[in-house]
C-alpha cells in the first residue's frame, strides 16, 4: 500500500493551521463516555464548547450523560451514532489501553468523514500505538495523544479530549497570541498559569503525550503554527526521548517549510539519562543521542543565544532556552519585546513564593520564614469557608450490606471495630469501648474520667419506667423488646438538643476565629460573640448540677483542646460574677464533649456530625444502663441513683456502676474485669448481623440516634442474643443439684469431669431417641460447634481460647467453662459428636455471666429468668457500642433508603 | 525490564525456530562441557546477569577456550564476576558455556520503535560484532517495517546488497531475518538486538546462528508475560520499595515510583509526567525517589500509596513533599485525605518524628485539600508551608531544598525542644 503524504512532509498531516485543529464547529464523539474519568471530564468539555459532543459510546449500553450544556445521547458503538444521524469529525477514545486500538479501527471504519483522534488513555502499548498510526495515516487522520489531554483552543473557547484547564477551563485557557506545545498534560496548563501571569494568552494549546510515538509531533505543530494567524509566538515543553525536536529544527534549517515565529522552551529530564526503567511519560527514557542535554544543544544551536538568564534577559528573534518553567514569562517577554509585540492584556503578578497556608507554632529561620499572603480569588474566600468545615467527610454511598466501622476478618474470623478486634476490646473499660465506638480512638485516662462523669450523670438524671418492669413481667416480653422501648423513647430530649446545638456554636466559634490551644486569650470579636450566646447577667432561677462538671473537668480533666480557652474564658468571668451561663446543663456538656471528640474530629477520624451528637449516643446507652436493673425492689444501689447523694459516682469507673445496677454489690477487682470483658466480645461481630443491620435499616430510613438504637434491639432475639440465654438454663440444668458452691474456687468440690459425663451421657441418650423418632428439630447442646472452627480432630474457637488463657492468667477461675470443656470430650467419647466438637465464644459469656450470678441464685435471691434475662442483657449492653458505632458509621457514609432491597432482588414464593 | 544473553534469549529465539548456539547452563558437568569442546573444539565462557547488561566482551569477561582446564577456571573467574555498566555496578549469576562458531562475517541485526520514522524499523550491518554506533553508514541501514506485513524479504535483500554484505550469505539471512518479526510483534518487544549473528557453515550452506541477543520489553504491552519467564530475571531492577509500589500499578498508571536515592530526605509526592521530570531533575539528591502519583488516583489506592511510602521513608525524612501544577482532572482533596490519613494512621502506630511538609499545587477542590491537610498536620503539631499555584513549581522545590538542608542541620533539634510531643 501506498502511504499517503502531505506535503511537506513525508507523512500524512491533515492540519495546515493550528486555528483549524479543533473549533467551534467541530464535533465530537467520546469513546467509552461513561467511564469513570470521562463521566467527569466530558461534561466540562461540552459546556466550555458550547455542546459539541455529538454523541458518545458506552459499549454494551444506550442512554444519556447529563450536562449543564444538555444531555448527550449514548449508544452502544460508532456505527450506532452513525446510524442515529450523528455527524462528527473528531473522536475521543478514554478506554483501557487494550482496548484503544479497537476503537480507533472502528472509529476509522464507521465514519469517512472522521478528521482526528484523541487519545487521552496512558499505556496504550508501543505496539498499538505503531499500528494506530499506521492505519490512521492511511485513512487520513490525525491523531493527538496517546496519553495526553487533547487540545484546547482559547479564541474559540474549545477543547477537545482530556480536562486541559481543569474544572474551570476559562480561569486558565485565556486568550492570546502564544501557542503551546507540551509533552505534559500538566505543564500545557501549568505554562498557560505562568504565561498568563505576564499578560500572555493562548491561540492552540497541544498536549501532544509522551508516550514513545508522539503522533503530533513538534514539526507538524510548528507548521500549523506558522500558518496560523493567531499565533505570534510558540511556547514548548520537551522531555528526551525521540528525535521529534531535532527533525523539526532540521526541516525549518533546511526550509522544507518556513518557519519565522519565535519559541520559548524548556526541556527537562537530564536525570533521566542513565535509568533502564520509565517513570512517569513512558517515551522520557533518553535513547542514544536524544536524552535531555542533546535537545538542550539542538534548540541552543538553533535560536543563537546561551539558556535564558532573567538577570541578564537575552534573547534571539527565533527564541531562547528557559532553563526552568518559571522563567516562561519573563523569557516570553523578552522574546515579545525582541520582535516589537506587545504582550496581550495586562500582567496580573509573579511567580514568586506566596504562602497561602502555613502553621503558626513553629519559627523559622528568616530565610525560610515567609509572610502568609492572601490566596487569589476566589480561593481566598474558600479558605475563609473552608474554615468552618471540619472533621471527616465521607463518600455518600449505599451502605446496604457494607461498614466502615466493623468487619468480621476472613482470616481471624474474628470481629473487629474500626480495625481492633473484640479480643482486644474485651480488655478495655465499657466506657473506654463506647468511646472508642464514636472516636475511633481510645480515650486518655483524662478523658476517661471526663467521660465517666458525664455517663454517671446522665444515668442518674435518666427517667425510669418503674411501671414498665410490672408490664414486662406481665407480657413476659423479652428484654430486648423492653430494651427497644426504652431507647425508643428516649426520643430527642431538650438537653441533648441543645448541647447539638452549643457543641456547634462552640466549633464554629474556635475555628472561624482560629482558636487554638496555644490561644492565651479569647480574641475580643469571639469573646463578644460567646457573651452574646452564652452568658447572662441575670443569676438563673435554677443553678444547675451540671456546671460542677465544668468545674471539675477545668480541673486538669479535659484533653487539650482549644475548648478550654473558651471554658477559662466563661469560668473567670462566672468566677468575678460578671456573668453567669444561660444554660450551664448544655454549655458544661457542650465543652465536655467537644474537648473530649476535638482531636480525633482534628484529625478527620469523624465526622462533625459525630461530635454534635455524642451526648445523643451516650443518653441512649445510659438510658439502656439504668433500666438494665434486673430486680428492681431490692437493689439498694439502683433506688439511691433516684435519690441525690444517697450514692456517689462521681468519676468512678462507669462499668462498676453498671456492675452495681446489674448485680447489686460491689465488684470484686477480677469480677469487673469479667464483666468489661463480657461486654467488649459481644461489641460486633460485624455488619452483616441481625443487629448491626437493624441499627443500619433504621439509618436508612431517616431516623434519629435513638430510634435507630430501637432498630438494632428489635433485630436481637433468641436466636441473636438469646444464645448465652439457652447455654445458661443448660448449665443451670446441670449444676443446681450438684454440690457447686464457688465457680471461682478451683478447688470447690464438684467433681466437674463426672458432672460433663453424665450430662454427655444423657445427651447422647436423648439423641438417639430422637433420632430414633426422626424428629428434625432435635435441641442442641447450645454453645459448642461453630460453622467455621470445625472440622478438625480436635475443634478450637480461637475467641474462646483467647479469653480462656486471658482469664487463667488472671486467676479467673471458672467451672462452668472448665465443664463445658470436659463435655465436649466427653460427647465425642460418647459418640454423639464426630469429633471434638470447639466451645465457642457465647459459651465464654454464658459461663462468666453465671459465675456473677451463681450465689444469687444457690441461694434463691434470684430466679433461673432472671439470671436468663440478665445474661440477655449482658449481650444487649455489650452490643450497643457496636450498634452506636454503626448508627455513627452510617449517618456519616450512608444513603437514604440506601438498605431498601432492589425489587429486581425480591421474590414471591409459595 | 530487559533480558541479555543466551540463557533466557535462546528459549525465545527457539519460539520462531531461529537458529542459536548451542549452550549449556553454569551447571553442566565435566563431561558435557568435555563433549562440547570434543564438538565444536573451542566453546566460549560468558558470565550471566540480570536485566539488560551488555558490554560483557569490552570488559573482557567472556572467555574462548579449548580445553576443560581452562573452562573450569574461566568459570570460577566469571562465576561472580563484577560488571561496571554507566552508573551501575552488576554482579554476575553464573555462567553459559556456548558453543564456537566459526564465521567469515558477524551480522548485526535489530528490530527498535524509531522515533523518526513513527514506525518499527530495523537495522542491519554485516559488519556487526561491534556497538551498532561505531559502524559507518555505509555500512549499515535503517528500514521501516509494515506493522501489518512484517519484515519484507526484498528490503532485506535489496538492503544487503546495497552495503556490501557478501552474496553468498543473503539467501540464508533472507530466509531467517523475518521470523524475529513474529517474535518482536507477539511477544510484547519494544527492541530486540541480535549482535553478533554468526554465518554457522554447516554441509554447504550458511545458517544464521545467534551468538549474544538482548531484548527490552514494553512495561505496556501484556503479551510478554505469555513467555512464562521468571519474575527473578527482572528483580535485580526493583528495590523493595518499588516492588510494593508496583502492585498497586494499573493501566491508568498513578503508582510510578523509581528509587534514586536511599539516603536521601525528601519524601517527594509528585503529581504528572511533567512534574516528575522537573521536580526530580531539581531536588537532586535530596529526592529519596522520583515519582508519578497524576492520573486522579481514587482514595484507597493513594492513602495504601502513602501507606507505603510512609513504611518505608518517614524514619529517615526531614521534608514530606507535595508538588504538581495546576491539576487538570486530579482531584486534590481526594488525593490529599488519602496521603495525610496515611500520614495520621502511620504516626498514630509508630509515633511522631521531626518532619516538615512543604506543598505546592493546584486544581480541583485545592482549598478542601489544604484545609484537610492543615488540620492533620495541626492536630499532629507538624510544620508546613503550602503554597498556591501562582507560585512557581521550581521555587517551591528550591524551597524545600533550603527546607530540607536547614531541618537537618538544626531544624529537627529545634523541633524537638520547642514542640512538645
Amino acid at each position: 500500500m501506498r502511504p499517503l503524504v502531505t506535503k511537506p512532509f513525508p507523512y500524512f498531516v491533515g492540519v495546515y493551521s493550528l486555528e483549524e485543529l479543533v473549533t467551534r464547529k467541530s464535533r465530537v464523539c467520546v469513546i467509552n463516555i461513561l467511564g469513570n474519568e470521562s463521566r467527569k471530564v466530558t461534561p466540562v468539555s461540552h459546556a466550555y464548547s458550547g455542546g459539541n459532543v455529538v454523541a458518545g459510546v458506552q459499549y454494551g449500553r444506550h442512554g444519556l450523560l447529563e450536562t449543564d450544556a444538555g444531555d448527550i445521547p449514548v449508544y452502544h458503538s460508532v456505527r450506532d451514532v452513525m446510524k442515529h444521524g450523528h455527524d462528527f469529525d473528531i473522536g475521543v477514545i478514554y478506554l483501557p489501553p487494550t482496548a484503544v486500538s479497537q476503537a480507533v479501527w472502528e472509529l476509522v471504519r464507521f465514519n469517512s468523514a472522521l478528521k482526528r483522534i484523541v487519545i487521552v488513555t496512558e499505556k496504550v502499548s508501543t505496539r498499538d500505538s505503531r499500528n494506530i498510526r499506521d492505519i490512521c495515516q492511511g485513512a487520513g487522520v490525525d491523531v493527538i495523544g496517546a496519553n495526553c489531554l487533547g487540545v484546547a483552543n482559547a479564541w474559540d473557547h474549545v477543547r477537545v479530549g482530556g480536562a486541559l484547564g481543569g474544572d474551570h477551563p476559562e480561569e486558565t485557557l485565556r486568550k492570546g497570541t502564544v501557542a503551546i506545545h507540551s509533552n505534559s498534560g500538566n505543564f500545557t496548563s501549568t505554562i498557560a498559569e505562568y504565561l498568563k501571569v505576564a499578560g500572555f494568552g493562548i491561540t492552540t494549546a497541544v498536549s501532544s503525550g509522551k508516550d514513545v510515538y508522539v503522533h503530533f509531533a513538534l514539526p507538524e505543530f510548528l507548521y500549523a503554527a506558522q500558518n496560523d494567524t493567531r499565533t505570534k509566538a510558540v511556547a514548548l515543553y520537551v522531555e528526551p526521548g525521540g528525535y521529534y525536536e531535532k527533525m523539526a529544527l532540521d526541516w525549518i534549517q533546511s526550509r522544507l517549510f518556513g518557519f519565522s515565529k519565535p519559541m520559548v522552551v524548556c526541556v527537562t529530564g537530564r536525570w533521566k539519562k542513565n535509568l533502564e526503567r520509565a517513570c512517569g511519560h513512558a517515551g522520557a527514557m533518553a535513547g542514544s543521542g536524544s536524552d535531555a542535554e542533546s535537545k538542550e544543544r539542538w534548540f541552543d544551536e538553533y535560536f543563537g543565544v546561551p539558556v535564558f538568564d532573567p538577570a541578564n534577559p537575552r534573547v534571539s528573534k527565533k527564541g531562547v532556552r528557559v532553563a526552568s518553567l518559571q522563567h516562561f514569562p519573563d523569557a516570553m517577554r523578552a522574546v515579545y519585546a525582541k520582535i516589537d509585540e506587545k504582550p496581550d492584556f495586562e500582567a496580573s503578578g509573579d511567580l514568586s513564593l506566596k504562602l497561602w497556608i502555613s502553621d503558626s507554632f513553629f519559627p523559622l529561620p528568616p530565610e525560610l520564614d515567609l509572610p502568609v499572603v492572601r490566596a487569589i480569588p476566589p480561593y481566598d474566600q474558600r479558605i475563609q469557608e473552608s474554615n468552618r468545615l471540619v472533621g471527616a467527610h465521607f463518600l455518600r454511598q449505599n451502605m446496604r450490606h457494607k461498614s466502615g466501622a466493623s468487619w468480621l476478618n476472613p482470616s481471624t474470623q474474628v470481629a473487629e471495630l474500626h480495625g481492633v478486634s473484640v479480643l482486644e476490646l474485651s480488655r478495655n473499660a465499657f466506657e473506654d469501648n463506647v468511646f472508642f465506638a464514636l472516636a475511633k480512638v481510645m480515650p486518655s485516662r483524662a478523658a476517661s474520667r471526663a467521660l465517666n462523669r458525664v455517663l454517671s450523670a446522665l444515668v442518674r438524671m435518666q427517667t425510669v419506667r418503674s411501671d414498665a418492669f410490672d408490664e414486662v413481667r406481665r407480657a413476659d416480653c423479652a428484654p430486648n423488646a423492653f430494651f427497644a422501648s426504652v431507647a425508643a423513647s428516649v426520643g430527642d430530649p431538650p438537653l441533648v438538643r441543645g448541647t447539638r446545638s452549643m457543641t456547634g456554636f462552640l466549633i464554629d466559634l474556635m475555628r472561624e476565629h482560629g482558636i487554638t490551644e496555644q490561644t492565651e486569650k479569647l480574641p475580643d470579636e469571639a469573646a463578644e460573640k460567646l457573651e452574646a450566646e452564652c452568658l447572662t447577667r441575670t443569676v438563673p432561677v435554677v443553678a444547675s448540677e451540671w456546671t460542677g462538671l465544668l468545674d471539675a473537668a477545668l480541673d486538669a480533666e479535659l484533653p487539650a483542646s482549644p475548648v478550654t480557652v473558651v471554658v477559662r474564658h466563661v469560668s473567670a468571668l462566672r468566677a468575678a460574677g460578671k456573668a453567669h451561663l444561660k444554660q450551664p446543663a448544655e454549655f458544661a456538656l457542650a465543652a465536655v464533649l467537644t474537648a473530649l471528640f476535638w482531636k480525633p474530629m482534628l484529625e478527620k477520624r469523624i465526622s462533625r456530625d459525630v461530635t454534635e451528637n455524642a451526648l445523643a449516643y451516650l443518653n441512649v446507652i445510659a438510658a439502656l444502663a439504668r433500666n438494665a436493673v434486673i430486680d428492681p425492689e431490692s437493689n439498694s444501689f439502683w433506688k439511691g441513683l433516684a435519690k441525690p447523694g444517697a450514692v456517689s459516682t462521681g468519676s468512678a469507673r462507669f462499668t462498676d456502676m453498671l456492675f452495681r445496677i446489674l448485680f447489686n454489690r460491689k465488684p470484686a477487682e477480677f469480677e469487673a474485669a469479667e464483666l468489661q470483658t463480657l461486654l467488649g466480645l459481644t461489641a460486633t461481630n460485624g455488619p452483616g448481623t441481625l443487629s448491626a443491620m437493624g441499627a443500619k435499616e433504621s439509618v436508612s430510613a431517616r431516623n434519629a440516634i435513638p430510634t435507630a438504637f430501637a432498630g438494632f434491639l428489635t433485630n436481637t432475639g433468641m436466636a441473636h442474643g438469646g444464645n448465652g440465654f439457652e447455654a445458661v438454663e443448660f448449665l443451670i440444668g446441670h449444676f443446681m443439684d450438684s454440690p457447686l458452691r464457688d465457680p471461682g474456687d478451683p478447688k470447690d468440690p464438684a467433681d466437674l469431669q463426672a458432672l460433663a459425663s453424665s450430662a454427655a451421657k444423657s445427651y447422647f441418650k436423648y439423641k438417639q431417641a430422637q433420632k430414633a423418632l426422626e424428629s428434625p428439630s432435635y435441641k442442641r447442646v447450645p454453645c459448642i460447634n461453630h460453622p467455621v472452627f470445625k472440622g478438625k480432630d480436635v475443634n478450637i474457637d480461637p475467641r474462646e481460647d483467647f479469653i480462656r488463657k486471658e482469664m487463667a492468667g488472671h486467676g479467673g477461675h471458672n467451672a462452668f467453662l472448665e465443664f463445658y470443656h470436659l463435655l465436649v470430650r466427653e460427647l465425642f467419647n460418647e459418640g454423639a459428636t464426630e469429633n471434638v466438637f470447639c466451645v465457642n465464644v457465647d459459651a465464654v459469656l454464658a459461663c462468666v455471666a453465671l459465675k456473677l450470678m451463681w450465689t444469687d441464685l444457690r441461694e434463691k435471691r434470684m430466679t433461673t429468668r432472671q439470671a436468663q434475662d440478665l445474661v440477655f442483657i449482658l449481650f444487649l449492653l455489650g452490643r450497643a457500642v457496636g450498634a452506636a458505632a454503626e448508627i455513627a458509621d452510617h449517618r456519616d457514609r450512608g444513603e437514604d433508603m440506601d438498605c431498601r432491597t432492589p425489587q429486581s432482588e425480591v421474590a414471591f414464593v409459595l | 525490564m530487559q533480558i541479555a544473553g543466551l540463557k533466557y534469549g535462546a528459549p525465545l529465539l527457539n519460539l520462531v525456530e531461529f537458529p542459536v548456539a548451542e549452550r549449556l547452563e553454569g551447571n553442566a558437568t565435566r563431561d558435557e562441557i568435555q563433549r562440547m569442546l570434543d564438538q565444536y573444539g573451542r566453546i566460549v565462557v560468558k558470565p550471566f546477569f540480570y536485566g539488560g547488561i551488555g558490554k560483557k566482551g569490552k570488559a573482557g569477561l567472556v572467555r574462548v577456550v579449548d580445553n576443560l582446564t581452562d573452562a573450569m577456571k574461566a568459570k570460577e573467574e566469571l562465576y561472580f564476576a563484577k560488571h561496571r555498566v554507566g552508573t551501575k555496578t552488576a554482579r554476575a549469576n553464573g555462567v553459559t558455556f556456548e558453543e564456537f562458531i566459526q564465521s567469515e562475517i558477524e551480522v548485526y541485526f535489530a528490530i527498535d520503535a524509531s522515533t523518526i520514522e513513527r514506525k518499527s524499523v530495523f537495522t542491519i550491518s554485516p559488519f556487526g560484532g561491534v556497538d551498532v554506533e561505531t559502524i559507518t553508514p555505509d555500512k549499515k541501514r535503517t528500514v521501516w517495517i509494515d506493522p501489518f506485513i512484517g519484515i519484507k524479504s526484498f528490503d532485506l535483500t535489496n538492503n544487503l546488497t546495497d552495503i556490501g554484505c557478501p552474496e553468498k550469505f543473503i539467501s540464508p539471512l533472507v530466509q531467517q531475518l523475518p521470523k524475529l518479526w513474529a517474535l518482536y510483534d507477539g511477544y510484547g518487544l519494544e527492541t530486540i538486538e541480535c549482535n553478533p549473528i554468526l554465518m554457522k557453515k554447516v554441509e554447504n550452506t550458511y545458517v544464521p546462528t545467534v551468538a549474544d541477543i538482548k531484548i527490552k520489553f514494553d512495561q505496556d504491552n501484556p503479551a510478554w508475560r505469555r513467555l512464562g519467564l521468571p519474575p527473578l530475571i527482572f528483580q535485580s531492577e526493583v528495590s523493595p520499595f518499588e516492588s510494593e509500589i508496583n502492585r498497586l500499578r494499573t493501566y491508568q498508571g498513578q503508582s510510578d515510583v523509581l528509587e534514586l536515592n536511599p539516603q536521601g530526605t525528601i519524601i517527594p509526592f509528585m503529581f504528572g509526567g511533567g512534574a516528575n521530570t522537573a521536580a526530580t531533575e531539581t531536588l537532586g539528591d535530596h529526592a529519596i525517589f522520583s515519582s508519578d502519583f497524576g492520573g486522579n488516583p481514587p482514595y484507597g489506592k493513594m492513602y495504601e500509596i502513602a501507606r507505603i511510602v510512609f513504611k518505608h521513608w518517614f524514619d529517615r525524612a526531614n521534608v514530606i513533599l507535595i508538588i504538581g501544577g495546576k491539576a487538570n482532572n486530579t482531584d486534590i482533596y481526594v488525593t490529599f485525605k488519602g496521603i495525610f490519613d496515611a500520614l495520621r494512621d502511620h504516626v498514630a502506630a509508630h509515633g511522631k518524628r521531626p518532619v516538615t511538609v512543604v506543598i505546592g499545587r493546584g486544581g480541583p477542590n485545592l482549598i478542601s485539600g489544604m484545609m484537610y491537610a492543615k488540620d492533620i498536620l495541626d492536630t499532629l503539631k507538624l510544620p508546613h508551608k503550602m503554597f498556591g499555584f501562582d507560585s512557581s513549581m521550581i521555587e517551591v522545590l528550591e524551597y524545600a531544598k533550603k527546607m530540607d538542608d536547614w531541618w537537618g542541620r538544626e531544624g529537627a533539634n529545634r523541633y524537638r525542644k520547642a514542640v512538645a510531643r
